[in-house]
């Protein structure tokens, strides 16, 4: 267990690294993980993610063409396979032996490509969170995404504290989270649930609208919310009307670590209510991509005091608690792939104990 | 009181038995469902849950399933002679299509990265064995797996063992001896971890072996049952425990745990096996001398004075502040 903060990534972790759809036979290029990705579907329809840099010099693939499966490079001419075997070179007629670009494993689901950087062999014995409210009929989602400069641990920390929003986005907070109701947090090896019932009170405004509510109506909340991986943070928000009907909103979070203390970030809204209405859509649109610009503005500044003055002695209250088990779990992971790597203790922070890899 | 707004829990829920298969001479092995088919939580190689089987029986048993699969957990029990209760439960009582209640899963005994691998079981010990040797198959590491038990009839899941060929070694008692861990850790390498799970004799000779000539770091064993604890010959002391993060300072007397002030307190700590061997209430240790008498912290961790398991640990000084 340890109390301290991180900007190490944990690689043994499913990514998200693109939409389904945004990935096609063409070339995308995406980083994550401090690399060069590029994208791009076999003619069966499968996923193919390598590294997007030419072997021979620096000049990415992504910037070439796509010939039946494989990748030619624009500059060069060498063509890799979809494994990242480099099978033809255009000025002799041998293959310059070994040579080759990294192959990510991948998994699609959910309307989602996920990578994975860590050591391929463990890729199978680690699951991607499923999402399903993200591909059903059911549901209605809107969505964005920004590149952030934040650190991915920051931004979890930030999501397991709900009791942020009334400071950071006053104007659409639901006014119960003013004075938040008892907090239930759930642990498991590798996972951290969060769960609140907020007795029944007015909505904001937008919410409301949404649910074509009154102003003086009183509509009970249940929020749930879940570290599921480094790679995705969801919340459920279920409010209950005074009739007993439930509508549901889901909150997704994939966040990708691009560099270091820089985030990309997937952001969905899923809604399980009027999910025809387009008036519905484009409201729920405009006011979550201002609110995930104001959160991540925030998490910016607080990484650009991290940036300046490394990290400090931090107060830690009850309701942190799900912040911390994050830390612990990321730690741990941490830990479990480079054993020795810890990072060393900075003066005035909290000591690190990795207790985790026991003698 | 601030301890009332938040609590924190380990993951616990009802799950049904699948299917009861008695694998060996007195080991049953439970697979376990969720009874409505949801994923269960993740988990990795290591990894063990707790068996809640009825008041103030709680049992630790590692997971021998596959991770990847959200479907099932597996737990392999032994009926121990000396079963203190938990065993002779699990096989007298739990038949296919009984409800176990399982809190975690939780992991202690994580399978760090290396590119070789020494693993040693002893008799159920295998069962924590099982995914890790999946795993290191699955990274292409150099491994090789000890298996000793008392008689080839006893020693369980030889079936899934023979598709790794002789990566792994039967060590039967009653054909070959025991354990040779003179050979076995004959070479000591700074490229190699060693990971142990068995009975404590065997445990105990692991450690003293690797402790002498291994690099530090190098083991990694896992304690199912509690080290003996000495209680100081003067008796047990109160002092004074302050709470950081909660702001409150209360006085442990001489016949309660920390835990136990902690929960009268309304303070929210995690708590299972209270004998010192879970890990479950760890806490981060601020200032105060600790008198460390888990199973769980290594030496070096104990010595380092920053964090403790508040079942069983006290303070050797007047003062201990914890960060909670």
């Amino acid at each position: 267990m340890s109390r301290r903060h991180t900007t190490a990534v944990p690689t043994d972790c499913w990514y998200a690294v693109a939409p389904s759809s945004a990935v096609g036979r063409s070339l995308l290029a995406v980083r994550a993980l401090d690399r060069p990705v590029v994208l791009y579907r076999r003619s069966e329809g499968g996923v193919v993610a390598l590294e997007d840099r030419c072997a021979h010099r620096a000049y990415p693939l992504s910037a070439g063409t796509l010939v039946g499966d494989d990748v030619r490079c624009g500059l060069c001419g060498f063509v890799y396979d979809a494994d990242g075997q480099c099978i033809a070179v255009p000025t002799q007629p041998n293959v310059p032996f070994g040579a080759h670009v990294a192959s990510y494993p991948v998994q699609e689901s959910d309307g989602i490509v996920w990578a994975w950087f860590g050591e391929p062999g463990r890729a199978r014995l680690h699951r991607v969170p499923t999402l399903p409210w993200l591909a059903d009929a059911g549901w209605a989602t809107v969505g964005g995404e920004r590149e952030v400069a934040a650190g991915y641990l920051l931004l979890h920390e930030n999501f397991a504290d709900v009791t942020q929003v009334p400071f950071v986005a006053p104007d659409i907070s639901p006014v119960v989270l003013a004075s938040p109701p008892p907090l239930d947090v759930v642990v498991t090896e590798t996972t951290v649930a969060l769960h609140r019932e907020f007795p029944p009170a007015p909505l904001p405004d937008w919410q409301a609208q949404l649910l074509g509510a009154s102003s003086s109506d009183e509509y009970a909340t249940a929020q749930d919310a879940f570290f599921l991986s480094p790679a995705v943070w969801v919340d459920h928000w279920d409010v209950t009307a005074p009739d007993g009907g439930v509508a549901r909103l889901r909150f997704t979070q994939l966040v990708t670590p691009t560099g270091p203390g820089r985030s990309r970030v997937a952001w969905a809204v899923s809604r399980d209510f009027a999910v025809d209405d387009e008036a519905a859509g484009s409201l729920c649109a405009t006011l979550f991509d201002d609110y995930y610009a104001r959160v991540f503005r925030a998490m910016e500044t607080a990484q650009g005091v991290l940036d300046t003055d490394g990290p400090g002695p931090e107060v830690n209250v009850a309701a942190d608690v799900a912040a911390l088990k994050v830390r612990d779990i990321v730690l741990g992971m941490l830990a479990e792939e480079s054993p020795g790597a810890a990072p060393v203790p900075t003066s005035n922070a909290p000591r690190i104990t990795t207790r985790r890899a026991r003698v | 009181m601030a301890g009332t707004i938040t609590t924190v829990r380990e993951h616990e829920g009802d799950l049904v038995v699948e299917s009861a298969d008695v694998v060996a001479e007195d080991v049953v092995a439970l697979t376990l469902v969720d009874p409505d088919g949801d994923a269960l939580p993740p988990w990795t190689p290591g990894a063990h849950v707790d068996l809640i089987l009825e008041d103030g029986l709680v049992r630790q048993y590692s997971l021998c399933s596959d991770p990847a699969d959200s479907r099932v957990i597996r737990v392999g029990v032994l009926k121990a002679p000396d079963s203190r209760g938990g065993s002779k439960f699990v096989h007298e009582r739990i038949t296919k299509g009984s409800t176990v209640r399982v809190r975690g899963p939780r992991n202690h005994f994580p399978l760090v990265a290396s590119p070789r691998y020494i693993f040693i079981g002893g008799g159920i010990g295998i069962t924590p064995m099982l995914p890790m040797i999946a795993e290191a198959e699955a990274t292409g590491a150099d491994w090789h797996l000890y298996y000793g038990g008392r008689s080839r009839a006893s020693m369980g899941f030889l079936d899934e063992l023979a598709k790794y060929g002789d990566k792994v070694t039967l060590v039967p008692q009653d054909e070959a001896g025991i354990l040779d861990l003179a050979t076995i850790l004959g070479d000591p390498r700074d490229d190699t971890k060693v990971y142990v799970c068995g009975p404590e004799g065997l445990l105990g000779a692991v450690e003293a072996k690797c402790g002498a000539e291994w690099p530090a770091g190098s083991l990694h064993l896992e304690r199912f049952a509690a080290k003996e604890i000495e209680a100081p010959a003067e008796g047990e002391r109160s002092f004074e425990l302050e709470l950081a993060a909660t702001g409150i300072t209360i006085t442990v007397p001489p016949d309660r745990s920390i835990f136990d002030v902690c929960q009268d307190a309304g303070i929210s700590v995690m708590g299972s096996c209270h004998e010192g061997i879970c890990g479950t209430c760890e806490q981060v240790v601020l200032e105060g001398e600790v008198d460390h008498r888990d199973s769980v912290l290594s030496e070096s961790e104990k010595a380092a004075n920053d964090a403790m398991m508040i079942c069983v640990s006290r303070c050797k000084s007047d003062r201990l502040v914890l960060d909670l």
